[in-house]
């Protein structure tokens, strides 16, 4: 074992972990679990500062021969994902209250996305990738708290809980089929297994990487996540969208490293996320429910991710961060400013946002800026975005599948502005209560997830350059 | 004021009045207003002077500036005036103090949004028009969609919903496109000369394929015949039109429509020479198919703001016939149309806003006999008419003579070498002057003559606010008509140098002969050749 490289190299793991025990202990010594948020709050910026900070310096180091790692890239991802999570925290606080099973849960969540990011082995992306998804199951079941049934909750878990299994079942047949080929657990034999035309090795390859579109929500594996999305409270489809998946797709990143692609995985990686491109977007027009709607977002735009893998090596982790960060702000912006509403199942409701602008001008500008960025209209950050992962692609070669995916972005157009044209351009008459306070924390987390957004559009060459 | 900075300032000073707004408490309508008029005014006073300043003889760019932005693609951010936008930047910098003044009364519902978004719309078609960037260009293009589908879509009128999404939609894939064939170029522009670059002057340097600027040039000629719009694109444009508030419709068919025009003479024809040589005839047909289907449709509407939405069809159609005539003298007549459809097509919209704050009705059938009731009004309208039609001494008359003088030259010389087929399309062109004539005259008749029908009568005649803007578009179409050659001048080094990279073959040196050979017999077996 490396001391120093444990010490400083693993800072963002050290501080999660920390949160987490001391929530335990905190949890056992006040009943009433005031403070929590807090402390949570404090640990996870911590860990996203000083992840922040070693991604800048380029620290590099291996605190576990062979099975963790920590490279600049690596913090930078967990950096982007760490910081996410702030936002999802403030509003948690909002929705769950103070106390409670929430906080160790996210955090111990967090700590298994970021294990996962350093992991060099299929043992510690396993741990890493397990320990970041069974709390988000039970999540999942926390539901909203001011649901008053919670049914559906409940079967949303249980779906998530069963495809995911399926997910880890695939992910487990693929490695061992690996470790029989290779007879190594590193993860470098994924990206040899890529290029090899020994079946055991392709079979193994495929069902790895079948397991990482399963957890990303790519067509056809993406069933789960409409379900998941709808029964979670509103933090926790925003930690599931943006976060879940940044670690997601910043494993599958580690995992290719610089392979290169043979045509049949080319053929594969085009495919999936193409149809998920399209049928995310179509599926998305017909939902009348706000959190339905995000999820067949979310998997038109985990197919985008996956194009990015197309690319030549050295940009696609570029592609991928810049992207994760854009969709991941935009959304959570616009989880942040959804208006509050006593019944859930109202709230959700695509036409409780009717007029929103009159009675909330803030939070309808800011969701409707939240949609048109999604939708990949320019100025906003997600055209940048876009622009540079359909650069990747079509500078690897792929013209037809850039084009393919281009046009497929298009057909997102339509139910983005639908969400706008509700907010503004709906007439409905004036509410008695006249114009209802925004929460604080909301407002927030909002200007959390605006500032880099800002950055993202004045100068997106300088955060390119720290990536 | 150092001119760089002053155009820069042209450029930020509309967005800096929508952030402006913002600190306006929303209640106070009238600041709202004020505060947007005078940012329209300085920035159109701003203009003037650059325009006085800018110097025809100069080549290429002035008052240029060039800031790096995203140095690894190769972006800059670069703006610059020349001969191909003087005209469009003053264009649209006139109609920005007009448009703002002239809703002041008709907006009543959310005017502070309102302003901001014509704040906003402002600042991205400058930005189009002044972009010497390709990637800048794309983002201020895009950028127009958001302010224009809120501006249709909250204040618009019964069926706005639709007509706005309609608009987006339809503008957008065409733009999406667009954007495949801009990282398609770029990225083969960095495999031919080693760096990338999205300026317009590298670009216009590489050497691309013919197949290649084939598929490049249906994109961005899709985009761009969208937005003028050419026949058969052009279903979006009547109802964006009709749905859209007064201040919209002027936005549109002053300056919007003339960003796909500009976007061809700018971009489309002179980045692919080649397949716009290979393309001139089609779009000569669908160029007259606009003047005369456009014209044809608009002598028998009934809805008073379709009959000028068809006829920016026809006129717009004038255009793209000039630019493909590729003559000099066409060339120029296409730049002075495109101004002066701006000018009167924006003259009549304000004056059917003004008449529908008055009567409530775009019906042709409910007005009759305005010429008696008010008297100053149906002179404007009258005179906008004539410039419409496009009697010498308006600018109507300089845009369409030299089309059609161009259009003519150019298919004399090919009927005398054997081809009529030009010559054909000319006349075809030409009786669309006709057909002009025929539905503005019916329209003028219908509206200002015979029996006296009023909706909601009493109504009172123009007050002063609209009198004088109405006062200036009309100054502006005499001074296009009677001394066109001021704006000539500055205009002519552009359309001279659009001449000669539209007529200079960019093929790839080498493989010419088999690019060649290649695009003529696409089934060639690769294993019969020796």
């Amino acid at each position: 074992m490396n001391w120093n490289a444990f010490l400083v190299g693993m800072l963002p793991e050290h501080f999660l972990l920390a949160g987490l025990v001391l929530l335990i202990v905190w949890s056992i010594a006040s009943d009433r679990g005031r403070g929590t948020a807090a402390l949570s709050l404090a640990c996870v910026a911590g860990a996203a500062l000083s992840a922040a900070a070693l991604g800048l310096q380029g620290f590099t180091g291996t605190p576990f021969s062979g099975q963790l790692s920590v490279t600049p890239a690596a913090s930078l991802g967990k950096a982007v994902a760490l910081a996410l999570a702030l936002p999802v925290l403030l509003l948690a606080r909002d929705d769950h209250g103070d106390g409670g099973p929430l906080y160790p849960l996210l955090l111990s969540s967090l700590y298994g996305l970021v294990l996962m990011l350093g992991a060099d082995s299929f043992l510690t992306l396993f741990l890493g990738l397990e320990l970041m998804s069974l709390p988000v199951y039970v999540l999942v079941l926390l539901g909203d708290p001011q649901r008053r049934r919670a049914t559906p909750s409940a079967e949303a878990a249980l779906k998530y809980i069963v495809l995911g299994g399926a997910a880890t079942a695939t992910l487990l047949m693929g490695v061992s089929l690996l470790y029989g080929q290779g007879g190594t657990l590193a993860l470098s034999i994924f990206a040899r297994s890529l290029a090899s035309s020994e079946p055991m090795a392709v079979t193994g390859a495929v069902l790895v990487l079948l397991a990482f579109f399963l957890k990303g929500a790519i067509v056809p594996f993406h069933t789960w996540a409409p379900d998941a999305y709808e029964g979670a409270s509103v933090p926790i489809t925003g930690y599931m969208a943006a976060i879940v998946k940044a670690g997601v797709l910043l494993a599958a990143l580690r995992l290719f490293g610089e392979a290169t692609l043979s045509l049949p995985m080319i053929n594969l990686l085009a495919l999936l996320p193409l149809a998920s491109v399209v049928w995310g977007n179509l599926a998305a027009m017909r939902q009348p429910n706000l959190r339905r709607m995000m999820a067949y977002s979310s998997i038109s735009h985990a197919g985008y991710l996956y194009l990015a893998f197309l690319g030549a090596g050295p940009g696609r982790f570029q592609s991928v961060l810049f992207y994760l960060l854009a969709y991941g702000v935009m959304t959570m912006l616009a989880f942040a400013a959804i208006p509050t509403n006593a019944d859930d199942v109202q709230r959700d409701q695509l036409d409780g946002l009717k007029g929103l602008f009159h009675r909330q001008p803030y939070a309808a500008l800011v969701i409707g800026l939240a949609m048109l960025s999604l939708a990949g209209i320019p100025p906003l950050p997600g055209f940048v975005a876009k622009f540079l992962i359909f650069r990747e692609v079509m500078a690897a070669g792929h013209t037809m599948v850039a084009v393919f995916g281009l046009v497929g972005s298009y057909l997102g157009i339509y139910f983005y502005l639908r969400v706008i044209q509700y907010m503004f351009m709906s007439e409905l008459p004036a509410p008695a209560e006249g114009r209802s306070p925004v929460r604080s924390a909301a407002i927030v987390a909002s200007l959390l997830c605006l500032v880099p957004a800002i950055a993202v559009v004045v100068a997106p060459g300088w955060v390119m350059g720290g990536f | 004021m150092d001119n760089v900075l002053m155009l820069q300032t042209v450029l930020w000073l509309p967005l800096a009045g929508m952030f402006a707004l913002l600190v306006v408490p929303s209640g106070a309508h009238d600041a709202v207003r004020r505060l947007s008029f005078w940012t329209m005014v300085l920035q159109f006073v701003l203009v003037a002077v650059l325009y006085a300043r800018f110097d025809p003889a100069a080549p290429g760019l002035q008052f240029a500036t060039r800031v790096p932005w995203i140095v690894d693609w190769g972006v800059y951010f670069s703006l610059g005036l020349d001969g191909y936008n003087v005209l469009l930047v003053l264009l649209t910098a006139f109609l920005g103090p007009i448009v703002v003044a002239g809703s002041f009364t008709a907006i009543t519902k959310d005017v502070k949004l309102f302003y901001a978004m014509v704040l906003l719309i402002q600042f991205a078609m400058m930005g189009t028009f002044l972009a010497q960037d390709l990637f800048v260009f794309y983002l201020f293009w895009e950028t127009m969609l958001i302010p224009m589908f809120l501006l249709i879509g909250i204040w618009g009128g019964e069926r706005r919903i639709y007509a706005t999404l309609k608009f987006v939609l339809y503008t957008a894939f065409g733009s999406i496109l667009m954007l495949a064939a801009i990282i398609y170029l770029v990225l083969a522009t960095q495999q031919a000369g080693g760096a990338a670059s999205f300026a317009f002057a590298d670009l216009m340097r590489v050497k691309l394929p013919l197949d290649a600027q084939l598929w490049l040039f249906a994109a961005f000629g899709l985009s761009f015949a969208i937005k003028v719009p050419i026949f058969p694109l052009h279903t979006w444009l009547p109802d964006a039109h009709v749905e859209a508030p007064t201040t919209g419709s002027v936005i549109l068919a002053g300056v919007l429509l003339k960003m796909g025009t500009y976007g061809f003479i700018k971009l489309g024809f002179p980045l692919f020479p080649d397949a716009t040589q290979l393309f001139t005839p089609t779009i000569m047909v669908l160029a007259v198919a606009s003047i005369v289907i456009g014209a044809g449709l608009a002598l028998v509407q009934d809805d008073i703001k379709k009959i000028i939405a068809y006829s920016s069809i026809s006129h717009l159609g004038y255009v793209m016939l000039g630019l493909v005539s590729l003559n000099l003298i066409g060339i120029q007549g296409a730049i002075v149309q495109m101004v002066s459809h701006g000018l009167t097509a924006a003259g009549l919209f304000l004056m059917i806003g003004m008449i529908y704050e008055r009567c409530h009705t775009r019906d042709l059938a409910a007005y009759g006999g305005l010429a008696r009731a008010l008297p100053v009004y149906s002179v404007a309208f009258m005179l906008l008419t004539l410039a419409s039609i496009g009697l010498p001494t308006t600018s109507g008359f300089t845009g369409e003579f030299l089309v059609l003088l161009g259009a003519f030259n150019n298919a004399w010389t090919q009927h005398l070498g054997g081809h009529s087929f030009a010559l054909v399309l000319a006349v075809l062109a030409a009786s669309g002057v006709v057909l002009g004539a025929l539905y503005m005259l019916r329209f003028a008749a219908k509206f200002l003559y015979g029996e006296a029908k009023v909706p909601h009568a009493p109504v009172a005649d123009l007050v002063l606010r609209e009198r004088l803007i109405l006062g200036a578009v009309l100054v502006a179409v005499f001074w296009l008509g009677l001394f066109p050659d001021g704006a000539m001048r500055k205009t002519e080094p552009a359309a001279r140098e659009y001449q000669l990279l539209v007529r200079t073959s960019r093929l790839p040196a080498v493989a010419t002969a088999q690019a060649g050979v290649d695009a003529l017999a696409p089934a060639a077996m690769p294993g019969t050749k020796p």
